[in-house]
């Protein structure tokens, strides 16, 4: 074994002790519950199951499309970068094609791209527009009943705003409703609105922090309208026995749907799991691209010289 | 059809193909299509499929079945996204590594004929079908389709597989045949297949049946197509209907088969070789004994004592006789005398010697099958003669032949069969029968005298014999220390030895230099039924019906039956049926009957009366 540091050792235990303060001031379940209710933050609902007829109901209006996207990048240093990006729209209907939207670029030949940061961002942008172009086309060709997409709505505003306008005039048109499912959430709005009522300094707690372990399970809570992004319905929902919640975005044109979506995500997520509903699980593992796949293909199309010869030292090492 | 193709690492012995839409079988055979190489033929080993979304650790909660469920309801079955693998290994090493990524497809019947059949189909034993090749058989020529009847699921149906011959033919090149496999493995329906099979081509042969389970007569109840086999097979009981001849014996026979009762010692053995006399009959010899042993018995004095006594001129013929065996043979130890007079007995009371081989032989010539049946003992005194018999009469005559002038008498090559060939030919113990197998084992395929030997214990057959079975019909074998034997025997792969306990009845591997790899098989359903088939339960049920029926009918006509007058009716119950109750039996036999409601017992002052309901 290692013998840590003892000096390493002493300052880890100091952060550690820190981190557990911040931690235990967290106010309890109930008394944050009722500090909610009061400052009328929101509603907690429980959420139900939907039973086969509700199901099968879903599918005639023309099913369930879940839309994820990937991106992996490989190579040398940059700007010696190759990425792959690809976005996956896929109907739960049998039979159905999936439809893939894919895009692969380098900075070499990306224009207006002057340095790492500004790339990473165009990266992300891309990514947007590629899954808002599959959700697109997935409406047009399904017409499908309900679209859900990985991540915040708000996300696909901010970096695909054309494509993005577009996709919400068509969905409020045809009468299908858009939600984004949120794994990770990042936001801190309600430690913003309840900063007089909780006794936490440094950093405001995140939403995920005071949410943890507050929910039951099913059970959500819907954010008032007008508190939280702008043009959208939030509520945060603890879909599985996992404490840690996740978010729901709808459109606000489409609120009346927010009984409809909380019980849709909850029927379709695994009560063991994480709480992320299992369709966009499986799509997430069908359009996810594997550094294997990067790999054979750098070697096919740059060439095994080239490959070698951007490639980074690190990558040597072997220790 | 179904979309198959290469994947993953390939070398040129073994690839894995991938199929997203049709599930591998094992066994099935595969076209590869390598751009360079040309088609190449394989052989599916192993069969795996994998869901991507269905990881093996349970902890992350894919396995809700509501959920699953739920996605059904939306359209979606999880199963769709299955992804079958087959690891494949080509039947002949190809030059270098198969391209990954090439096509694989399903066979047509003309591309792997070779590997399936040998030999021409009227030459063929046919066994049962190849396992896993119905889309290969579709492709087949009309006449193989459908040639034999397979049972599974308690139905029997035509096949719709590859049949699967033997070819008889070469037997003069692979002589002969092992069949392995534990007790309800289905070997005893396979050894009944072949001899049905034999029975077909008229091949003679003779099958030893320590079982009595080798009867033809009898049709399968459900078969589809009736075959009769009474004409060509023939049941002999060992000292019913066959013995041997004691003038004809050698003495070397006679020895084999006192040994076979009980090891003879080495006194015994040269007592025998001393008092066994060229032209002995069986009385002449066993008179000899008596005879010596009474006067060893006696010792030298008293008989001459009895001598000079006045007496019956037969028996004084009798001491004169004894004094003169004694002076012959005074120095053989009467123990000795008396362990042959033993063995001796016991041969004549199974009355092996009131009979002779000349039916069995008969039979043989005719072209049909001899079914020698008896104890297992008996079995091995009698085989021990009867083999060397027909075996040497066969070499001589092919002997005489080759050397190109005949002699004796024409003897046809023939197929000797057995169950429990660890009895007959064990392994690190000499029996009477050990002899005569290893050799026709060592040089029975340059005179057409071909074995078939089926054991469930291989590993106990002796391994000069093992060696020489070429072609091994493997069924379900659960013993360890078995598989190892099979494993080292036969061409068997790891993953099919691995298998052995799994088998189904009637599933078998046949392993023969003569496909040069193992082909799995499925024995066909036999013509004919073991007579052993009833089950033990049904024949308790059967018996105890049938005797309340009687019982039942033989008191009807005595009816009413008062309990006073019990005895009486007991004597015209006896009398009647010819039965032997008592008062006290009878009485619980017809309360047995009232449970059934087949009587009916009313109360009465004078005690129960028994009536008809």
């Amino acid at each position: 074994m290692l013998e840590v540091n003892a000096d390493l050792k002493k300052k880890f235990e100091e952060t550690a002790s820190a981190m557990r303060l911040r931690l235990e001031k967290r106010p309890s379940p109930s008394s944050l519950r009722s500090i909610i209710a009061e400052k009328g933050l929101g509603n907690f609902v429980m959420c139900e199951r939907l039973g086969q007829k509700e199901l099968s109901g879903i599918t005639q209006k023309g099913g369930i499309v879940g839309v994820d996207g990937s991106t992996n990048s490989a190579g040398g240093p940059f700007p010696y970068l190759f990425t792959l990006q690809q976005a996956l729209a896929k109907l739960c209907i049998s039979g159905e094609n999936d439809l893939l939207v894919t895009d692969a670029f380098s900075p070499l030949i990306t224009e207006d791209v002057a340095n790492e940061e500004e790339y990473q961002e165009f990266v992300k942008h891309n990514l947007a527009q590629l899954e808002a172009k599959a959700a697109l086309l997935a409406l047009e060709k399904f017409k499908p009943a309900v679209i859900l997409l990985d991540g915040s709505l708000v996300r696909y505003k901010i970096e695909a705003g054309a494509l993005w306008n577009k996709l919400k005039e068509e969905a409020i048109s045809q009468k299908v409703l858009l939600a984004g499912v949120v794994e990770g959430i990042s936001t801190g709005i309600i430690s913003q609105c309840l900063k007089d009522a909780l006794d936490m300094d440094g950093f405001p707690a995140s939403d995920w922090e005071i949410l943890f372990g507050l929910l039951q399970v099913g059970e959500a809570l819907e954010i008032m309208p007008g508190l939280f992004k702008e043009g959208f319905r939030t509520l945060f929902m603890r879909s599985s026995l996992d404490p840690k919640p996740i978010g729901i975005d709808l459109l606000e044109e489409q609120q009346e749907a927010i009984g409809l979506v909380p019980n849709l995500v909850f029927t379709l997520t695994p009560k063991e799991s994480r709480g992320i509903p299992l369709w966009l699980d499986i799509i997430d593992k069908s359009v996810r691209i594997s550094d294997a796949v990067m790999e054979g293909l750098l070697h096919t199309y740059l060439g095994e010289d080239y490959v070698e010869f951007i490639k980074p030292k690190r990558e040597k090492r072997e220790m | 059809m179904a979309n198959m193709q290469v994947v993953g690492l390939t070398t040129p012995q073994e690839v894995y193909v991938a199929s997203r839409d049709r599930k591998f079988r094992i066994n099935e055979l595969l076209v590869i299509e390598d751009p360079y190489q040309g088609n190449l033929i394989g052989e599916v080993v192993e069969s795996n499929s994998y869901n991507r979304f269905i990881p093996l650790s349970i902890g992350n909660g894919i396995h809700d079945a509501d959920v699953i469920e739920s996605l059904k309801h939306l359209g979606y079955s999880i199963n769709e996204d299955e992804i079958n693998i087959a690891k494949v290994k080509l039947i002949s090493e190809a030059n270098f590594p198969v391209v990954t990524g090439c096509k694989a497809r399903l066979p047509i019947f003309d591309e792997v004929r070779s590997h399936l059949l040998k030999g021409a189909r009227e030459d063929g034993l046919l066994i049962g079908e190849i396992k896993n090749t119905e889309e290969t058989a579709e492709t087949m020529e009309e006449d193989l389709r459908g040639l034999c009847e397979m049972f599974s699921n308690g139905k029997v149906y035509k096949t719709r597989n590859v049949p699967f011959f033997l070819d008889l033919r070469s037997f003069q090149q692979y002589p002969h045949i092992g069949v392995f496999g534990g007790s309800g493995s289905g070997k005893s329906f396979g050894l009944r297949v072949i001899m049905e099979e034999v029975m077909k081509h008229r091949f003679p042969a003779l099958i030893l049946d320590p079982h009595y389970e080798m009867e033809f007569s009898e049709s399968q109840e459900n078969g589809l197509e009736k075959r009769d086999f009474k004409d060509v097979f023939k049941k002999f009981q060992i000292g019913e209907d066959i013995g041997v001849e004691f003038l004809n014996l050698s003495r070397g026979d006679l020895m084999a088969l006192l040994s076979a009762v009980s090891p003879l010692t080495e006194a015994m053995s040269s007592a025998v070789q001393e008092l066994h006399l060229r032209g002995d009959t069986y009385l002449s010899f066993s008179n000899r004994l008596e005879l010596l042993g009474e006067a060893l018995e006696m010792g030298r004095s008293r008989i001459e004592q009895a001598l000079k006594q006045d007496m019956e001129p037969m028996e004084q013929e009798k001491y004169i006789k004894m004094r003169q065996l004694f002076e012959k043979y005074q120095n053989t130890p009467l123990p000795s005398v008396q362990g042959i007079i033993w063995r001796l007995r016991r041969l004549y009371s199974s009355g092996l010697f009131s009979h002779d081989i000349k039916p069995v032989k008969e039979t043989m010539m005719q072209g049909k099958l001899a079914v020698i049946q008896g104890p297992i003992w008996l079995l091995q005194v009698f085989s021990t003669y009867l083999l060397s018999n027909i075996y040497h009469q066969r070499r001589d005559y092919k002997d005489g032949e080759l050397k190109g002038q005949p002699s004796g008498e024409y003897f046809p090559p023939f197929i000797i069969a057995t169950d429990e060939a660890h009895n007959f030919a064990p392994k690190g113990k000499d029996t009477a029968t050990k002899g005569i197998i290893t050799e026709i084992a060592q040089e029975g395929r340059k005179y057409g005298v071909f074995l078939i030997l089926a054991t469930q214990r291989p590993t106990l057959l002796d391994e000069t014999v093992t060696a020489q079975l070429n072609t091994k019909i493997i069924f379900r074998t659960v013993r360890a220390s078995d598989i190892g034997t099979i494993s080292e025997e036969t061409d068997i792969k790891v993953e099919e030895a691995r298998r052995l306990p799994y088998l189904p009845s009637g599933d078998a591997f046949v392993s023969s230099p003569l496909f040069g790899r193992t082909v799995a098989i499925r024995v066909r359903f036999p013509h004919t039924r073991s007579p052993h088939t009833q089950n033990p339960l049904d024949e308790i049920k059967f018996y105890r019906e049938t005797s309340e029926d009687n019982l039942f009918d033989a008191i009807k006509p005595h009816l009413p039956i008062y309990a006073a007058n019990f005895a009486k009716a007991v004597e015209e119950i006896n009398a009647a049926a010819g039965a032997n109750y008592e008062v006290r039996t009878l009485k619980a036999a017809l309360d047995e009957l009232v449970a059934k409601g087949k009587l009916k017992k009313q109360a009465s002052p004078l005690g129960d009366i028994f009536i008809e309901p």
